[in-house]
């Protein structure tokens, strides 16, 4: 909806900064009680979502125009919605994230849009993904792998890879052993290979909703020629664009992260686990995996008021606050390796802090992008861990990254990677 | 207009270029809606305090009395705000620039065996308290709640809240401070001024407490407090709170507390069972909170509130639900309480102590309160305080109105009236229909009791011009009517010789006729004279209220 149509939110918002802490009642600690990285790193109240409530007010007045100080309060928003949750913990009328989300889009369509992520929509529109690599070895990753290839072969099943997996040979390995444990339990799962193209998330965040939308597209007529009936990803940002984003556009297909796929084969007993695994661990969600993770309900209404002027949705809105994000697989799975200790950071669930690499921020905004990522390992590293495990690769890359750069020494893995050693 | 290139590089000079900004986008978000609530004064639809020349976050001490010596140089006002929860955090005045003190955010030291806190202004009420947890004390939050700075209502406003009645208020909870004068030098008072130490704000040193406070605390128009010490109390639960349950509904158990909403049969009951529990001494917190949502809605928003599947769309349904409206009913003339037992038998003494005084006044516990999921949401809610920003769950507008502040037997017996009074105005649609008495306020105004604060809560949609100016109105109304009644202007008005319907202060003379209005306006004129002697070139705002008739 168009950026005029969050007026009444600009003008409802509390202005009591509830969005840039976590939910006051799960403060542990001063020393990680912020939620929101960009007013953590920036400071001015302009990049918190109460600021960018203010600040897209004055850009829909004319109050205000584009600055480059204007570009970077726009753009170091990460999508990560942290604010969003914080916010709803007490009101049911604001929408923080999707007004955000629209504030890019405007940015872009105004002719806004930042170099670095021009160069990834051209990435996307030549070679259909985002990290500047040749179409044509989107599927190396799956070299040697005896699963179907769709569409020539036929499965109900497929397994998405996504543009971080297929191009970053350090994660290659927990791909190919997601697809394999899959296969393994008696699941046809099939990839798409070099047919596959972008989900569309991250350029979705970055504020090219166009350029999402053709790619929704064609990825789901993909699927249908193919006979899908299930999608499977080991990426967080993949899934939320599946079955967040997707539906929206009236495109709906099963959708299951693969640690969802995996807790519910340990559950039927087809994972059987041969190894000890001792390591003790903790678990970042990932954004679009945890709060971004819920499943979405259709919903077309309009605002009335009720008692005078409290304000409600006809029908009922769905609320996506984070309460409903998926959680408990991942740490099921986790516990059921033998060997592992589950211990958790002072951010977890609805309220994790992000790990820095969303909304187009680690392409524009580096340091910022590492920045968050140290404080998460920073955190990791406080709860005495050795590993520091996640669900997505955007995340493991980042913290990756981050520890080159001098953030704290942990071990980082992909939750499947465990899965894998222990079925050894 | 902007601030002179030479005089930006000045400023930058001091904070450093990532630490200060004139971009308008940045300004803009450091203006405040005074069509949403003012606290207290207005609503006045689209309307925004100024825009400030710059925004600096200083990052120390040295760096806020460099900028306010430069200020001093330039003539340039200034307004430091810690985590900005109304309009009064924010300029008032053109030729001002606003200090966003969130980087100056460190718990210095918690003194555990002399139950304090070092502070600085950034440091909000949530952390501290998550901090003093560890190591077995507590400190009170104010009435805002734990978004907010426990420095800036100690040094700058009342500091009032839930747990006054234990823990006392901010503004007596105040040890020694440092304070940056307005003239940019820097007052270290109470002990600290004579190197003795932060823990007493009276001496061996100067106290000034009464001068930089003022009547009501100055609310950032007298110089910058940069630390503050800050009493701490006993904290008889666990080293971190562990908190269950599902977004919002949070909750918490813990063996050695019990929430409580209490109600009476009359209101007179109820002003006996208050001074009863103060003479009794029981209680860690005490305060009618849940009746912000209004006497007709408040069960239904808590069925709202402790299950994470509803939503305000439910509010409807519920308010049908027999039950709901059975609850409602019990519990009209009610507030809660916290009993914290610092040994078993402690909590077992407060019980039987409280049993006592409901048999004598004819109370009783509303049982619906004490089902599980309620109660450890209540008790979440009221130890943390972590979810003021209910007070604009309706559409994003609230104010208080009225303010009975005094002794219960003053407040109470104007309830009904008042509620009559606002139900009646709650008919003409501008603000939410809750059922006129919305009345909130804390069961102890200070440390052991002695005092009730009644605030009306009024809710509307700062986004409908027909709802902000029907507001207005029945806030002038509650005023005339107030005046009428001899209870003085309400909170609906408080600030209005700070801050007009423009955003910007009002003229002298409005300003002048407000205080001369006042019942001792010999406050001002005193205020005045130290505004002179220590804030010679006037560079904070009319927050500090002066009259200057002499």
């Amino acid at each position: 909806m168009p950026l005029e149509d969050f007026a009444g939110e600009m003008d409802r918002c509390s202005q009591c900064s509830y969005c840039k802490w976590i939910p006051f009642d799960q403060m542990k600690s001063w020393r990680f009680a912020k939620n929101c990285p960009s007013i953590a790193y920036y400071n001015f109240n302009s990049y918190s979502a109460r600021g960018r409530y203010a600040v897209a007010r004055s850009l829909i007045r004319g109050q205000i125009g584009y600055t480059d100080t204007l570009r970077r309060i726009i753009f170091t928003c990460l999508t990560c919605g942290s604010c969003d949750v914080s916010c709803k913990v007490c009101r049911y009328n604001l929408e923080p994230l999707e007004m955000v989300r629209e504030l890019k889009f405007r940015a872009v369509e105004d002719g806004q849009g930042l170099d670095a992520h021009v160069a990834v929509i051209e990435s996307v529109r030549k070679d259909q993904n985002t990290m500047s690599q040749p179409r044509a070895q989107r599927g190396d990753w799956a070299d040697g792998l005896d699963v179907p290839r769709l569409p020539r072969e036929k499965a109900e099943v497929v397994f998405h890879a996504g543009c971080r997996y297929s191009y970053d040979p350090a994660l290659h390995a927990a791909a190919r052993a997601a697809v394999t444990l899959l296969k393994n339990a008696g699941i046809r799962v099939g990839i798409m290979g070099e047919r596959e193209m972008c989900c569309g998330g991250r350029i979705y965040s970055m504020g090219y909703r166009d350029e999402f939308t053709r790619l929704a597209r064609a990825n789901f007529k993909a699927w249908a020629d193919a006979g899908v009936k299930t999608v499977v990803t080991s990426c967080a940002d993949g899934y939320h664009a599946f079955k967040r984003l997707y539906p929206r556009l009236g495109l709906q297909v099963e959708v299951l992260h693969t640690v969802e796929f995996i807790a519910r084969l340990l559950e039927e007993g087809k994972i059987p686990f041969r190894s000890s695994v001792p390591l003790t661990v903790t678990y970042h969600d990932p954004c679009h995996l945890g709060r971004q993770g819920e499943p979405y309900v259709p919903w077309d209404g309009v605002e009335k008021k009720i008692l005078n002027q409290i304000i409600v949705y006809e029908p009922r809105r769905p609320r996506y606050n984070g309460a409903w994000g998926v959680y408990d697989p991942p740490r099921a799975v986790l516990r059921a390796i033998p060997g592992i200790e589950l211990v958790e950071m002072e951010r977890i669930r609805e309220y994790s802090w992000c790990c820095g690499a969303g909304g187009g921020v680690r392409e524009v905004y580096p340091e910022f992008s590492m920045w968050t990522a140290a404080e998460r390992l920073t955190e990791a590293k406080a709860t005495g861990a050795e590993a520091l495990v996640s669900a997505c690769p955007w995340c493991e890359r980042n913290f990756l990254d981050a520890m080159d750069g001098n953030g704290e020494p942990v071990q980082v893995c992909d939750i499947v990677d465990l899965v894998w050693k222990a079925t050894r | 207009m902007p601030l002179p290139k030479h005089i930006y590089q000045a400023f930058e000079d001091i904070v450093g270029p990532e630490n200060i900004s004139d971009d308008p986008a940045v300004l803009d978000s450091y203006r405040y809606s005074l069509a949403h609530t003012a606290i207290h004064v207005g609503p006045f639809y689209d309307t925004f305090t100024p825009r400030g020349l710059a925004v600096l976050l200083p990052g120390s001490t040295e760096e806020v009395q460099a900028i306010v010596r430069l200020c001093n140089k330039y003539g340039i006002k200034f307004k430091a705000s810690s985590t900005f929860w109304s309009a009064q955090g924010y300029p008032s005045d053109d030729n001002t620039i606003q200090l966003d003190m969130r980087r100056m955010d460190r718990i210095l030291e918690i003194d555990e065996k002399n139950m304090f806190a070092v502070i600085e202004p950034g440091v909000i009420g949530a952390t501290l308290q998550a901090e003093a947890m560890k190591v077995g004390l507590n400190t009170h939050i104010q009435g805002a709640g734990c978004s907010c700075s426990p420095l800036a209502s100690a040094t700058s406003y009342f500091g009032s809240g839930p747990s006054n009645l234990f823990a006392g208020s901010h503004y007596e909870n105040m040890l020694g401070v440092e304070w940056v004068m307005p003239t940019g030098e820097i007052l270290r008072t109470g002990a600290l001024g004579s190197g003795c130490g932060w823990f007493c704000g009276e001496g061996p040193g100067p106290s000034l407490r009464a001068i930089f406070r003022g009547s009501t605390g100055a609310k950032g128009a007298m110089g910058v407090f940069t630390k503050c010490a800050i009493k701490l109390f006993p904290w008889p639960g666990p080293d971190k709170l562990p908190v269950e349950g599902i977004i919002p509904a949070y909750r918490v158990s813990l063996p050695n507390f019990r929430a409580y909403t209490l109600a009476f049969p009359s209101w007179k009951a109820w002003t006996d069972a208050v001074h009863l529990i103060w003479e009794t001494g029981i209680g860690y917190l005490a305060h009618r909170q849940f009746n912000m949502f209004g006497r007709d809605l408040k069960f239904a928003m808590i069925k709202i509130l402790t299950d994470p599947n509803r939503t305000l769309s439910d509010l409807e349904e519920l308010l049908q639900d027999p039950e709901v409206q059975r609850v409602t009913e019990e519990s009209r003339r009610d507030f809660q309480i916290v009993l914290a037992g610092m040994t078993p038998r402690d909590l077992e003494w407060q019980e039987r102590a409280l049993d006592e005084i409901l048999a004598r006044t004819g109370g009783w516990k509303v049982e619906a309160m004490q089902e599980p999921e309620i109660h450890d949401w209540a008790l979440l809610y009221l130890l943390r305080l972590g979810h003021k920003n209910l007070n604009l769950v309706y559409a994003g507008g609230y104010d208080g109105c009225f303010g009975f502040l005094g002794v219960p037997d003053y407040g109470a017996p104007n309830v009904e009236e008042v509620t009559e009074f606002k139900r009646e105005w709650e008919k003409r649609g501008a603000i939410v229909a809750a059922g006129g008495d919305c009345m909130m306020g804390p069961i102890g105004g200070q440390g052991g009791g002695g005092t009730c604060l009644w605030e009306n809560f009024t809710c509307f949609d700062p986004h409908d011009r027909e709802s902000v100016e029907g507001t207005y109105k029945f806030f002038s109304a509650c005023t005339e009517y107030g005046i009428k009644r001899g209870w003085g202007v309400g909170m609906e008005n408080w600030n209005a010789a700070a801050v007009g319907p423009d955003g910007r202060t009002p003229p002298k003379e409005v300003r002048d006729k407000i205080h001369l209005s006042a019942p001792q306006p010999s406050i001002y004129r005193y205020q005045y004279k130290i505004r002179k002697a220590f804030n010679p070139n006037n560079l904070g705002d009319a927050y500090y209220e002066t009259l200057e008739d002499d």
